[in-house]
């Protein structure tokens, strides 16, 4: 398992390799026009030069989709709970060298959403930041979904002022229906943190609709900080609905060991 | 129009299925490969010291032309792999939101045309099942299910969502022998244990074959699988059990589970899914909701 710092070390050494690599090739290219003016013609013809120059080119792009074909195996390993082999593909796919700065910072992406996944939430942020710091180019979509991984890892570690900025951020972008029913999940918890139980039921319906869409246990919770949310404005129709949902949903015991402020919905039994 | 008659006009599934072949890989790195290797000797035939100097500059031009073409082949390459991108997640929006008409339009278009990647392609075929099964074409959806599981899969879990998907439509097509043999092939699966999905097809099974007991005490052995693995489609596990409830002319049971049924999923969307729930309209009451916006 590589340990994050490290990962963050390779990754901000290999960009710096990366682009020295190119700036080579292309002043090598360059200078392959120049060759028979500086040496003379014994030595070889601009033509080959460029030739030899290609092939490298070719083979280190070559070598570059290796580590592409790696990281682009991790997400399904993530989704489907295999974390132990999505951290061994993660992990020779930073080792690996790349030409391109996309797939390095693509694999950090993935690195972020296992940690994520293993609710290894600081180094999760740690590697959100530093992805954001970077400039993303032709992944830039990438920024949403690391954006919203940001959130929900500063949500989870109770830093509350930081994931109000990453969740601001969010409201700049077009999102697609899967981000958007993240940013969802994340805000209702948010807002519910903060205790601003009027906002989180502005647009109830449409809220629903979304909750919907949402795997099991983020749509039932999200649907119970709504009746949290009801609850505390007094709205008994809406709180009851909305409970006797979760209750069909979830198993509510494992649901208030995560959310213990639902507690107030499901009572402990004297 | 209806929405059936709709689908009916396109999506005809062995021309997708036969359109939508991925083209061979490697036809255009091939041609630059070969353009290249030419290059490579003219170059050097070029490189002479006796040689012209024309010849030379157009080793030169060639190369860089070559260089300057495989930049674009690569680039218009990878923006291609992003519209099909974008194009998939459209249409597996536009399905999740049960915009069903947009998404067959979409899907019989994207369908139309070779697909970039073998892996594009079977998602967009079961985006394809997802959407025929939706206008209730259940023999298309078996032969879409029947030529993905003839792929190469080495993934069980894939394998066992893909037998799932077929199972269940072979029970919606009412080929009640077939659906028995699927269900005997599923139970092999390494996931079957944990599937939700198996346990859903059973019961099925169950209230079509005038099983209702054993479709109950299914029910109740695997709720808390239901609830940890498929969401708001638990709905239909209450609702296939109202049935079975109803069968057994226990109504205040059957009321109850068609109640929870209709708290989570609308009640037309049900018996949509569902012809056997649909006999059950009119004699329970669907859960109430709340009419006034918070």
């Amino acid at each position: 398992m590589t340990p994050t710092e490290l990962a963050i070390a390779r990754l901000r050494r290999d960009l710096t390799l990366t682009s020295l690599v190119k700036i080579l090739l292309f002043a090598a290219a360059v200078f392959s026009f120049f060759i028979e003016t500086i040496f003379g013609q014994h030595v070889i013809a601009p033509s080959l030069a460029l030739s030899a120059i290609a092939i490298v080119w070719i083979l280190l792009s070559y070598r570059s989709m290796k580590g592409t074909r790696l990281a682009a195996l991790s997400p399904a390993l993530i989704a489907t709970g295999q974390f132990e082999q999505a951290e061994q593909h993660l992990d020779l796919a930073l080792r690996s060298f790349s030409l391109f700065r996309t797939v390095k910072l693509r694999t950090l992406h993935y690195l972020a959403l296992l940690r994520h996944a293993q609710r290894r939430y600081a180094e999760s942020a740690l590697l959100c930041h530093t992805l954001l710091s970077q400039r993303l180019g032709p992944i830039s979509d990438l920024t949403r979904s690391t954006q919203l991984i940001l959130a929900d890892s500063l949500l989870e570690l109770g830093d509350l002022p930081g994931t109000y900025r990453a969740l601001s951020s969010l409201y700049q972008h077009h999102l697609s229906l899967s981000e958007a029913l993240e940013l969802l999940a994340i805000q209702t918890d948010y807002l519910s943190r903060i205790g601003v139980w009027q906002d989180i039921l502005t647009g109830l319906p449409r809220k629903l609709q979304l909750a919907e869409l949402m795997p099991s246990q983020k749509s039932a919770r999200t649907q119970a900080l709504l009746a949290l949310a009801a609850q505390k404005t007094n709205r008994p129709d809406w709180e009851s609905y909305l409970r006797r949902r979760v209750e069909l949903l979830a198993d509510i015991p494992e649901l208030l060991a995560s959310r213990p402020l639902l507690s107030h919905l499901w009572p402990p039994n004297p | 129009m209806t929405d059936q008659s709709a689908a009916n006009l396109f999506l005809d599934v062995p021309a997708l299925l036969q359109r939508s072949i991925p083209r061979a890989p490697g036809r255009r790195f091939a041609y630059v490969a070969g353009a290249f290797f030419i290059m490579l000797i003219f170059s050097l035939l070029a490189s002479a010291p006796s040689a012209p100097l024309l010849p030379q500059f157009i080793a030169i031009v060639g190369m860089l032309g070559l260089i300057v073409a495989m930049g674009i082949i690569s680039t218009s390459a990878a923006r291609s792999a992003r519209r099909e991108q974008n194009e998939m997640q459209a249409a597996e929006e536009l399905i999740q939101l049960r915009r069903w008409d947009q998404a067959a339009i979409m899907l019989d278009n994207i369908l139309s045309r070779p697909a970039r990647s073998p892996q594009a392609r079977v998602q967009m075929l079961l985006y394809l099942c997802a959407i025929l099964a939706r206008y209730h074409r259940y023999t298309d959806v078996i032969a879409v299910y029947d030529h993905l599981l003839e792929l190469d899969y080495q993934d069980e879990h894939a394998v066992h969502a893909l037998r799932l998907g077929r199972a269940m439509s072979i029970l919606h097509d009412d080929r009640l022998y077939d659906a028995d043999r699927a269900i005997i092939e599923l139970r092999r699966d390494s996931a079957a244990p944990n599937s939700a999905g198996l346990a859903l097809v059973e019961i099925y099974r169950d209230v079509k074959t005038g099983h209702p007991r054993e479709a109950i005490d299914l029910f109740h052995e695997k709720l808390p699988l239901f609830r940890r693995h498929i969401g708001h489609r638990i709905a239909d596990a209450y609702a296939l059990v109202a049935r079975a409830y109803d069968l057994l002319q226990l109504q205040p049971d059957a009321q109850a589970a068609y109640e929870s049924a209709t708290l989570l999923i609308p009640e037309p969307e049900l018996h949509r899914r569902y012809t056997e729930v649909a006999a059950l309209a009119g004699r329970y009451h669907p859960a109430s909701i709340p009419t006034e916006a918070p």
